[in-house]
């Protein structure tokens, strides 16, 4: 699978206040995987444990790192779920990718549930919806809504995997391997959908750094000329445009 | 294929109760896919237990069960592939055969991370098949959907017993492998949508190994 390789050379230059804000949250739950460095995470099946702890037994009760964790995971699910709340709203899709795209509504936004329910019965606290932008034409045409879906699930996938091997509580890592499985089921339906023959084609899904997850999904986090926000201000506060270079 | 024995079959064991035996299994995979349609709400997370069983095994075991899972899953893909139901089908053919590939290449990744773990590789089950399942591309595709999900209940149940390995980031891996095979074998069967899964079930251990026994593998 190929790792998402954007460049995000400064986030504060493209998010505005609010969505800066749930931004760094989210940042700064990812950050705790930073202390032994991304190494950890870089695509290798290896990983290992962080923050020190090292193999011992799993802890009954999920730590902070984990709650972080599970937070980040929730700002993905969000992004995910809205892209696909506007694309069934968009009309523009029909027979089996409307069949797809609504299923993939219901899921992610089942995700969210569950992620809130497992940080909410934990201690933590869920973090709130950003405010996500998209695209101009992200929603113009089945074939756009399900490109975009094309980019967002495998990074779906990486993040979990990624994530994965820095959890320590067995009721985090159990939900976070469930979850990740259904978003490799939707890397090969969208796969199918636009052509990609065999839709199951890689034998060790990658993982992606928690870098590479940011950038990802940083250009639906606030930006510039290219995008649209679908109903509010497009533009940073500061006023600067940033261009996108991605999409 | 060395340790194939696809005409003898168990005593009792015809297709159908092999599907019963699996959907038995399955059906508690089923159930997220059943409550599917329902927007926001879910009823209960029991696709995040976790179960002791694998805890207790170890990893060592751990790893010699999936090690027999995927060699049941790749030769009965590499034995529809050869006995050729799906040569008039070149998308069908194309999948199955990545799918057999993926399944032996974890298998190789299992052997290795075996020795190094200080075990023996298991020697190759003597595997059964169903009668006729590879003569039929319909009950071959029906089987592989019973296949996937206890392979995916599998790791997923194991993950939790792998927490502080360096096994544990190639589980993960392989267990979405295992998610999207699924996936491929649904858009195969013509289930629309392929997607039909909220939350992935972790199986509890002896349950993988009801669901394995009539093919072959014990722990």
């Amino acid at each position: 699978m190929n790792k998402q390789t954007i460049n995000v050379p400064d986030v504060e230059g493209f998010a505005r206040p609010r969505t800066r804000m749930d931004f760094l949250k989210a940042l700064a739950a990812a950050s705790v995987g930073a202390v032994a460095g991304s190494a950890l995470l870089a695509g290798n099946a290896d990983a290992q444990t962080y923050g020190g702890g090292g193999g011992g037994a799993a802890p009954a009760a999920p730590a902070g790192g984990d709650l972080e964790i599970a937070n980040f995971a929730l700002t993905l699910e969000y992004l995910e779920y809205e892209f696909y709340l506007r694309a069934v709203d968009s009309g523009v899709l029909s027979g089996d990718a409307l069949a797809a795209v609504t299923m993939l509504r219901d899921t992610e936004g089942a995700h969210v549930d569950a992620l809130i329910g497992l940080i909410t019965e934990n201690g933590g606290t869920p973090v709130a919806e950003p405010t996500f932008t998209f695209p101009a034409d992200a929603f113009s045409s089945q074939e756009s809504i399900l490109n975009l879906a094309f980019t967002f699930e495998p990074v779906g996938v990486g993040a979990y995997l990624g994530a994965g091997t820095m959890i320590q509580a067995a009721p985090v890592l159990a939900a976070a391997a469930s979850i990740a499985g259904v978003e490799g089921e939707h890397v090969v339906t969208v796969g199918n959908l636009i052509g990609v023959v065999p839709p199951a084609n890689t034998p060790f899904p990658a993982a992606l750094t928690q870098d590479e997850v940011l950038a990802a999904v940083a250009p639906f986090l606030g930006m510039g000329s290219m995008m649209d926000t679908g109903g509010e201000n497009p533009v940073a506060s500061s006023g600067k445009a940033y261009c996108g270079k991605a999409y | 294929m060395d340790g194939v024995e696809s005409r003898i079959s168990p005593v009792g064991f015809d297709r159908e109760y092999s599907r019963r035996n699996f959907l038995k299994t399955a059906a508690i995979a089923g159930a997220a896919a059943a409550a599917g349609a329902g927007g926001l709400a879910f009823a209960a997370r029991p696709a995040f237990a976790v179960h002791e069983g694998y805890q207790a095994a170890g990893p060592l075991a751990i790893l010699q069960l999936a090690y027999k899972l995927e060699l049941l899953e790749g030769t009965f893909y590499a034995e529809g592939i050869n006995a050729g139901i799906f040569a008039g089908n070149s998308f069908a053919e194309t999948q199955i055969a990545a799918i057999r590939d993926a399944e032996m290449t974890h298998a190789d990744a299992l052997a290795a991370a075996i020795v190094d773990n200080g075990g023996s590789v298991p020697a190759t089950p003597m595997l059964t098949f169903p009668d006729g399942v590879f003569a039929d591309p319909a009950a071959f595709l029906n089987l592989a959907a019973t296949f996937e999900p206890v392979g995916i209940g599998a790791y997923q149940g194991a993950a939790p017993a792998l927490i502080g390995s360096p096994l544990l980031g190639s589980a993960l891996s392989i267990h979405n492998a295992e998610c999207q095979h699924w996936n491929a074998i649904k858009i195969l069967n013509g289930v629309v949508p392929p997607n039909n899964v909220i939350f992935e079930e972790a199986l509890p251990l002896e349950a993988v190994l009801e669901a394995v026994a009539p093919f072959g593998v014990t722990a």
